[in-house]
């Protein structure tokens, strides 16, 4: 209820202060400060719901709609957590850049934007939050403004984002036009009554919104440029909130996508993306970038499961995604900053600092789907709702086994040991900061395994959300078993294809996999295919970024002929004016008289 | 939310009618004899008291809902009274930035006032006499300050020239409706052949005062060859008397002729793609402002078009919204101007050398894209909204597309005012135009969080507009 909105409080103080000190030692002691009581607070907010009245005019009344369902309270609070260990960690890896206060008053005003999106009970509050998480990440992702990759990507991202952000726009001026509400409450409970006509091109819209923020097909391609950005902005907006605002909107909005039968384009588009991230992740050697893709393969799956009406199961793979992703890009960071090199293949040294590396473990781990990290329950829940649809499921596993795949070649590159005594002293040095916020996200992948028999119960509380309580989510013995297999294929084929070099002793039977020129060869095979593949993928999704290339190229070349036309002779002037005035009268002739 | 009880009954309502005309008397002749007289900043303290005293009386009889005719010609409603207030804060607004930047101050009190007169003719007429009367005592004198204030012919001699013919028109318009119906009573006739074509010209010769495409063609020019104390005045306050004078014809006299609004909507269309696309390519930032302006006034179209009380409203709103922000963006420009940096590329670490003109630059900018908690975001909100209720989908959803294509220029300006320049030396705004800018600032930010005050006095400003017809 309206005391949710207390927890913006700390934040938008936080941002004044950083803004008015002039110390550069303050900044990320307030940012961590103003964060941690944010969270302290989100986490006192009760369920409930606020209507305020906006304004009014010409009969119609607008109003501000604060919505605390325990499905928004998950959110706020996670917002709020993910954002004190990023602001904690960012002590650390931002500690040598400049202009540190510009990044915590960015950071803090993302996280104000984030917690009013958790909160909105409403699309008016829905697109306010909305429109400043559109241009908090795109200052973000622009940080480093005197680098031109950085200010591409981010004018890229803006281009994309701001797509949606209209479409946004046009699908709430259309719910208007249907429903003369904009709670999101008042809505469900008109739909469950009748369905309009129009209702099918204002829920396609906003699909366009939900698609471009969650970097779905064929919007997907800003979320890789956006790794151009600092790491703790890709850990905190690109990884656990900001590209799952689209995803949570689809979840809140669920009965609204049921009415308008649109839950099968949702699944579709889903697994379109799923399976072009996950190739694409497999030839990706940029660390961020196959995390980022990733994410993309994540956020898809989400869809995929809301899309099958698996509602619960998408909520906990959101639930749980959030700790081991943020904890996969802090690690990201940590690599960086101690080899100085942004590629796999030539990073190394992971293993000599043990916490990073175990943690970095237990991220992996969860993220493929081992027993009994949370990601396995987040995987089997999906897995086990979509086993209806055997060409869905058969999808599923396969992407399963890939993933376990790249996961694993990204955990292995780096993990190869080094005599290079500078790096691995980087990464006996790195700050605490750094470390300790890792750590305790890989004891909390292990821990929300718990949450998986809670979450039924807890979503169903209170009822302010109906299609939420009743539902129920499940694993299954055999289907279990056949996920664990192909995650440790998986793993077993990237430890043979990628982990040479190391001096992980295989054992006999790796011995004999490992020198069989057969083995080799059929490795190769399954390699180079994958390969091909992806890069087929890969020319499809070029294709797709140059098209908006020449969008802006079209509009540019009008933009030069007119502006000779326009260039300053008042025999030019008065033409228009009188062919303008002949040409409203000849409208006028056909209009009227004819 | 307001205070709506008649405290001006009778007799008082006249007085008080008076006092007002007087106080513009004393505003337009009291600064011709300061100006004999006194100095610059006699000259300004004094236009700056009557200007206040003359907003503080609009404002209590527009908050205190008076209404009544004086004379029979000039009536007090609540729009008349609500732009009346408007272009009162806009010029005391554009006071505050010539006062730094003009070595003709003392003209440019003068024939100001004289001009903001005309507007308040304008706004409370009731024939289309006094329309076309104020029109011109509202744009001749822009002609003479321009003049004034660049000691060059060619911007001056070309609005000398392109508003005659604007009143040519105008008055063939008048003649037509007086053929048609026997009055220059400004109310609704009924529908005619004659009054049709009297309404093309209507839009044509309005439409230049109101930079409609292609009517406008004119105005890029004008922005740029003046300083930009004068452009913020130009497109601060004096295009939208074109509006006023628009709503007031349009909505009036053809209120239910639907041929005139559907024209209104296909140029509205138009204005904004021209106003838009042209700004894409501009180098110049006064240029690309008043390219953007003119997309700005396409929006304004939108509501007109959609000609319901609803959509009034929201041109209202829309031209309460543009108002301040012009001229804030003008008052950022007024500084730069000054150290010869006219070019986009001049405003590269402008954040470095002011951080208080960056901030308010982009808080403008981002306001005319439509960003959420100020006003260009409810402005347009409200265009949209009345749009799409009156079955004008596709206008509204080209008013998005034109707010996809803006963003592209408007975040060039605020990506360049971040960027960090070598050697950026801090940038000192003169006090009176600081002012300026944090005024339009918290306006637009505040009633872009609280919209409820503006949008109320909007509404009823359009309620009354629509029911007079």
């Amino acid at each position: 209820m309206i005391n949710a909105l207390f927890s913006l409080i700390p934040v938008l103080a936080g941002m004044a202060a950083v803004a008015s000190i002039r110390n550069p030692r303050y900044p990320k002691l307030i940012a961590a400060a103003a964060s941690a009581v944010g969270l302290a607070l989100a986490c006192l907010a009760s369920y409930g719901s606020f209507s305020w009245d906006w304004f009014s005019i010409g009969g119609h009344a607008f109003a501000i709609d604060i919505l605390v369902a325990p499905l928004n309270f998950m959110l706020l609070v996670l917002v709020m957590f993910i954002g004190t260990l990023v602001m904690i960690y960012s002590a650390g890896y931002m500690s040598a850049q400049s202009e540190q206060r510009r990044f915590y008053i960015e950071l803090l005003a993302f996280e104000a934007a984030m917690a009013l999106f958790s909160i909105s009970g409403g699309f008016i509050t829905l697109f306010i939050a909305w429109e400043f998480l559109s241009l908090t990440s795109y200052l973000l992702i622009g940080f480093w403004h005197n680098r031109d990759r950085a200010t591409r990507a981010a004018r890229k991202v803006l281009i994309i984002i701001f797509l949606g952000d209209l479409a946004l726009l046009g699908s709430i001026v259309l719910f208007w036009n249907l429903f003369a509400t904009l709670s999101f409450t008042a809505i469900m409970s008109s739909l469950s009554v009748s369905v309009p006509p129009g209702l099918y091109l204002a829920v396609m819209l906003l699909l366009i919104a939900i698609f471009t923020k969650s970097a779905q097909f064929p919007f997907h391609e800003w979320l890789i440029d956006a790794m151009e950005g600092p790491t703790p902005v890709s850990a905190y907006l690109h990884s656990s909130t900001m590209v799952k605002a689209g995803v949570f909107a689809a979840v809140l909005l669920f009965p609204i996508f049921q009415a308008a039968g649109v839950l099968y384009l949702i699944s579709a588009f889903g697994i379109v993306t799923a399976v072009i991230s996950t190739l694409a992740a497999l030839r990706e050697f940029h660390i961020k970038k196959v995390i980022a893709y990733s994410t993309v393969q994540e956020l898809s799956i989400m869809l995929v499961a809301i899309g099958s009406g698996a509602l619960l199961a998408a909520i906990y793979f959101f639930f749980v995604q959030t700790f081991y992703k943020s904890l996969l890009f802090f690690t990201s960071g940590n690599v960086m900053e101690a080899t100085g090199r942004d590629y796999i293949n030539e990073q190394y040294g992971l293993k000599s600092n043990r916490l990073i590396y175990l943690t970095t473990l237990a991220g992996v781990l969860s993220l493929a789907g081992f027993i009994p990290f949370s990601g396995f329950l987040s995987t089997e829940g999906i897995s086990v709702a979509l086993s209806k649809d055997v060409s869905e499921y058969l999808v599923m596993s396969l992407i399963s086994f890939l993933t376990s795949v790249y996961i694993f070649r990204w955990f292995f590159y780096p993990s190869r040991s080094t005599q290079n005594h500078s790096v691995r002293s980087n990464y006996l040095s790195q700050p605490k900061s750094m470390v300790y916020p890792m750590a305790l996200l890989a004891l909390l992948t292990l821990a929300a395994s718990a949450a998986f028999v809670y979450m039924p119960s807890f979503m169903a509380y209170g009822g302010s959300l109906p299609f939420l309580s009743g539902l129920s989510m499940g694993i299954n013995i055999e289907d279990s078993i056949i996920l664990s297999a192909l995650v440790f294929a998986g793993a077993a084929v990237s430890y043979i294809a990628y982990a040479r070099g190391t001096h992980i002793k295989l054992g006999a039977i790796g011995k004999i996999m490992y020198t069989n020129p057969a083995m080799t060869f059929a490795y190769g095979i399954i390699a180079s295919f994958i390969y091909y593949v992806a890069e087929g993928a890969d020319i499809f999704d070029s294709w797709l970024s140059s098209a908006f290339d020449y969008i802006g190229h079209f509009t540019m070349m009008s933009a030069t002929t007119i502006r000779r036309v326009s260039a300053g002779d008042i025999n030019l002037y008065a033409l228009a004016v009188v062919s303008g005035i002949i040409c409203l009268f000849a409208a006028m002739y056909f209009l009227v008289i004819v | 939310m307001l205070i709506r009880c008649n405290v001006f009954p009778g007799d008082r309502l006249t007085y008080a009618l008076y006092a007002i005309a007087a106080a513009a008397a004393v505003l337009v002749f009291g600064n011709l004899a300061v100006r004999l007289a006194g100095g610059k900043k006699i000259q300004f303290t004094f236009n700056m008291l009557v200007l206040a005293s003359l907003l503080s009386m609009f404002a209590y009889m527009l908050l205190t809902g008076a209404s009544g005719v004086l004379l029979g010609t000039f009536s007090a409603n609540p729009f008349s009274l609500l732009f009346a207030s408007l272009f009162t804060v806009g010029l005391m607004l554009v006071n505050l930035i010539a006062f730094p930047y003009s070595d003709e101050y003392g003209d440019f009190a003068v024939i100001s006032s004289f001009a903001l007169a005309g507007m308040y003719v304008v706004a409370s007429s009731t024939s289309l006499i006094t329309i076309f009367l104020g029109l011109e005592m509202s744009v001749l004198p822009m002609v003479f300050i321009i003049l004034f204030s660049t000691r060059g012919l060619e911007s001056a001699a070309k609005l000398f020239i392109m508003a005659a013919i604007s009143i040519a028109v105008l008055s063939f318009a008048i003649i037509l409706a007086y053929g048609s119906t026997n009055s220059f009573a400004l109310s609704y006739y009924g529908k005619a052949t004659l009054l049709s074509f009297a309404a093309l010209l209507f839009i044509a010769s309005l439409g230049f005062e109101a930079s409609i495409f292609p009517f406008n063609i004119l105005v890029p020019d004008i922005y740029t060859g003046a300083p930009a104390y004068v452009t913020a005045m130009l497109g601060g306050i004096n295009k939208k008397v074109g509006y006023v004078a628009l709503i007031q014809v349009l909505v009036i006299l053809f209120a239910t002729s639907s041929t005139a609004f559907m024209v209104i909507a296909i140029l509205s269309v138009l204005t904004m793609f021209y106003g838009n696309i042209v700004a894409l390519m501009q180098r110049n930032t006064k240029r690309m402002l008043a390219y953007s302006s003119i997309s700005q006034a396409g929006y304004m179209l939108i509501g007109i078009a959609v000609s319901g009380s609803s959509g009034i409203a929201a041109t209202i709103f829309q031209i309460f919204s543009h108002l301040f922000i012009f001229i804030g963006m003008l008052a950022v420009i007024a500084v730069l101007e000054s150290r010869n940096r006219s070019e986009v590329d001049d405003v590269i670490g402008l954040s470095g050398e002011n951080r208080f003109a960056a901030f308010a630059m982009s808080v403008f900018m981002l306001s005319l894209i439509g960003l959420p908690m100020t006003t260009g975001f409810v402005g347009k909100f409200l265009l949209f909204m009345s749009a799409v209720n009156s079955g004008l989908l596709w206008l509204a959803i080209f008013g998005i597309i034109n707010t996809a294509i803006s963003v592209f220029y408007y975040a060039r300006v605020i990506m360049a005012m971040y960027a960090s320049k070598e050697g950026a030396r801090p940038l000192a705004l003169p006090l009176t135009v600081s002012a300026a800018i944090a005024v339009c600032l918290v306006i637009t930010v505040l009633f872009g969080i609280f919209p409820a005050p503006i949008a109320g006095l909007a509404n009823s400003a359009a309620s009354f507009i629509t029911s007079v017809g």
